[in-house]
């Protein structure tokens, strides 16, 4: 039975949604009654069809570059090795450590190293965003970044100077900083990566931890004398999951 | 499990990964840049950072995406790196022209290079959806942009290939 949204649907509509996606296999109802819409479809499903077979090109044989000796199975020692690089963040080798410890001290049997080494890299990546600004991002960016259907957010969690859709464990992440009292802090929203415990984040610099919210969690980090524990309970008021 | 049986078993998920996905990030990095030369360099640096970060992959299921969002951002270095200009498609590299001159296919032929004449914008949600089978919605969160603009891309992509091609019949 046809839904009233595809009853609905006119001419416009439809050749849109079918040029955008031509598997469409909705305005069934509409296709019924409209001859010049079912020539459309069937124009564009031929199109996509060469489209497919032109972006098939050959591909070269795979050569894997000289790889790496990585040190023994273990991330940490690559770790120490990329934040002993002078940026300001200056992260010592104690931050992973402490993660661990602070995830042992709670006494839980599964450890996320990996998590926060993650999290700590991917700051250090993107360090730039990390300064001082009162130039808020717009609403619209905002809400590229933090796409309903993953969480909503308002704005109670302070002025945001920073939004970006980044990749942390193959998982689409919000990236955001805001401006705390002591300097930026760094938010990433983390809807997939459940964790059962807090992960704190101390380094020398910076004071930060992984939260656990719901199915999911939220990174806040900020620089050594930042205070947090207003950003964090602001943070997490401000989010909730959608999924 | 001791330290080289670790890093055995780490090359042989390494390389059970790319042997699977190693085709779809060739020819990604080929429709990003539009030059089979630079797609081979991205790739070899993509491999590379795949590899040194190859324990924060947890969830194998996501492993295309992303070893796909690496090729990215491998792409984006190398222009940033290179601050190439835009490509006349008459005035070709022969590395460039590599990418169009595939198969003896007049028709095949002129889709290419109305793909390749695409801008990036158009170019690559396409890629992602056709070749790649993305859901307008992974498109969506692989470049950073709602839904919508990415149907809106979509859609204004294949009906200017269709003009394209529809200029060359005439």
């Amino acid at each position: 039975m046809a839904t009233k949204d595809e009853l609905l649907m006119n001419c416009e509509e439809y050749k849109q949604a079918i040029a955008a996606e031509p598997s469409f296999d909705g305005g069934a109802a509409h296709l019924l009654q409209c001859s010049s819409c079912k020539a459309f479809r069937a124009e564009m499903q031929a199109l996509d069809q060469e489209i497919g077979k032109a972006l098939q090109i050959s591909v070269p044989k795979l050569q894997i570059p000289d790889l790496p000796e990585l040190e023994s199975g273990n991330v940490l020692t690559m770790a120490r090795r990329r934040y002993s690089t002078p940026v300001w963040f200056a992260m010592a080798a104690s931050v992973l450590l402490a993660a661990v410890i602070g995830i042992r001290m709670l006494g839980t049997s599964v450890s996320y190293p990996s998590l926060a080494e993650d999290v700590l890299a991917h700051v250090d990546h993107e360090q730039y965003s990390f300064r001082v600004t009162d130039k808020p991002v717009s609403d619209s960016r905002l809400a590229r970044v933090v796409p309903a259907d993953v969480a909503q957010m308002n704005h109670t969690a302070g002025l945001i100077t920073y939004a970006q859709s980044c990749v942390i464990n193959g998982h689409n992440v919000p990236h955001l900083v805001i401006q705390g009292r002591r300097g930026p802090v760094t938010i990433l929203l983390m809807p997939d990566e459940e964790i059962s415990a807090a992960i704190p984040l101390n380094g020398e610099n910076i004071n930060g931890v992984i939260l656990p919210v719901g199915a999911g969690s939220i990174a806040i980090i900020g620089v050594r004398d930042e205070r947090l524990e207003e950003i964090e309970k602001s943070v997490v008021n401000s989010v909730m999951w959608s999924t | 499990m001791n330290s080289s049986s670790t890093a055995l078993e780490r090359r042989r998920r390494f390389d059970e990964l790319v042997g699977v996905f190693h085709q779809d990030m060739y020819r990604y990095a080929a429709w990003l840049s539009r030059d089979r030369s630079v797609a081979e360099d991205v790739v070899q640096e993509a491999l590379l950072r795949a590899w040194k970060s190859l324990d924060a992959l947890r969830d194998i299921g996501a492993a295309k995406h992303w070893l796909l969002t690496i090729v990215r951002r491998e792409n984006a270095r190398y222009f940033e790196r290179r601050r190439l200009e835009t490509v006349d498609v008459h005035n070709l590299t022969p590395s460039q022209e590599a990418l169009l001159a595939e198969t003896p296919d007049d028709n095949l032929d002129n889709m290419r290079e109305a793909i390749y004449e695409l801008s990036d914008d158009y170019r690559e949600p396409l890629v992602l959806q056709v070749l790649m089978g993305y859901s307008t919605g992974e498109i969506a969160g692989l470049m950073g942009l709602k839904q919508g603009a990415v149907l809106t891309r979509l859609h204004r992509a294949r009906l200017k290939l269709r003009d394209s091609m529809q200029d060359d019949v005439v």
